[in-house]
């Protein structure tokens, strides 16, 4: 780590080695430049690379959004159509006749037992 | 959809609420039914209403999120917020059993024999399957933040592998605690020893299927190419969940299986 006085903050902060701050008034010998990336292995292009791209199924997700982010007033939970539907009625259908069948099995449990 | 100048998400109107406050009121009046007039109609076709509510609430969570883009920043934010007050509330959920072990344990009454493990009651042996299923989960915790770094670095190959192990350990946790369960020397019925035991770790066991079908769902859309390197909060709150699972696990065995007997 080198340091550098700052004028802003009148404290020492993190520099570069060339702007560091030499209180022996030293210079020490060191390249201006910063060293050339080396990457540790060889690049691979997309193709190249197709099999682990494409790992157990492809991906359908762009079309998905592609599909739902059309707006045609149509509420999240219906939007995909025929099964969204069917599940939804079957569900309301499920809430309404269980709220009845609720409502009549504790009005008869309400109902004093006749000896 | 209209033109919005926040980043907010503008829930569609749902009845998922509706039909979940339903599924409560008939399972819980399905239970008194039940109580008094020996037929579990009500309950189950609640339990049923329950299920079709879950799965298509969370289905459309995940429309909204992964197809939609509603979860921006700040909603993601709302939602760290939301699992983490719930896994606090989880948190005291468990320190009420550890509460009431303490309780009995620490100053045990004249009845229990005044000692612990009570007068007749005969423990588990902590150095043996329990020791395995704390090293179970204890690799559990690994392999799943070996799964969360290969979905930051786009590992596709590893998440999936890794998420698999997870969720291969969780079930052989439970499949042990079963075999553990049915070989225990005591019963749910044994006083004050076995209540606490069986509460404390059979609530533990259905935390840990909740965690494993969490686990599961990421898994399945994982393979569906649900997460991103930088967006992937489902997976996120998975993790949360099943580093708690294991942390009550460890209180778990350190207080009930090895100081308590």
């Amino acid at each position: 780590m080198y340091y550098k006085f700052s004028g802003f903050t009148q404290k020492l902060t993190g520099a570069a080695p060339t702007a560091a701050y030499n209180p022996q008034g030293l210079k020490l010998s060191l390249p201006a430049e910063s060293p050339t990336m080396i990457f540790a292995t060889p690049t691979k292009l997309v193709s190249e690379a197709g099999s682990t791209v494409e790992y157990l199924g492809t991906n359908k997700v762009p079309d998905l959004q592609k599909f739902f982010q059309t707006s045609d007033g149509v509420p999240v939970h219906l939007k995909r159509g025929y099964p969204d539907r069917l599940l939804y009625r079957t569900t309301m259908a499920l809430t309404v006749g269980g709220v009845v069948y609720c409502l009549v099995a504790l009005y008869i449990a309400a109902q004093p037992k006749k000896k | 959809m209209a033109h919005q100048a926040h980043a907010y998400h503008m829930v569609d109107p749902s009845p998922w609420p509706l039909t979940g406050a339903v599924s409560a009121l008939l399972m819980t009046s399905g239970l008194a039914i039940w109580m008094h007039f020996h037929s579990t109609t009500l309950m189950s076709l609640g339990l049923v209403l329950l299920l079709l509510t879950m799965y298509q609430w969370w289905r459309d969570i995940i429309r909204e999120g992964t197809f939609q883009g509603h979860h921006t920043p700040p909603v993601q934010k709302g939602l760290r917020y939301g699992m983490i007050l719930f896994i606090t509330s989880e948190v005291f959920f468990f320190l009420g059993f550890f509460w009431a072990f303490y309780h009995s344990s620490l100053a045990p009454t004249p009845e229990l024999g005044g000692c612990w493990p009570p007068t007749g009651i005969t423990t588990l042996n902590p150095f043996e399957v329990p020791l395995l299923n704390t090293a179970v989960l204890l690799a559990s915790g690994v392999t799943v933040t070996w799964a969360h770094h290969s979905i930051m670095e786009g590992q596709r190959k590893q998440a999936l592998q890794s998420l698999t192990l997870t969720i291969l350990l969780g079930f052989y946790f439970t499949a042990l605690q079963a075999m553990e369960y049915y070989e225990a020397p005591f019963t749910i019925a044994d006083g004050v020893y076995g209540s606490t035991f069986f509460v404390a770790t059979g609530f533990h066991g259905l935390h840990v299927i909740i965690g494993s079908t969490f686990l599961t769902v990421c898994l399945l859309r994982q393979m569906l190419h649900h997460f991103t390197s930088e967006h992937h909060f489902g997976f996120e709150a998975a993790a949360w969940y099943w580093h708690f699972v294991d942390v009550v696990w460890l209180f778990l065995y350190i207080s009930i299986y090895w100081w308590g007997s």
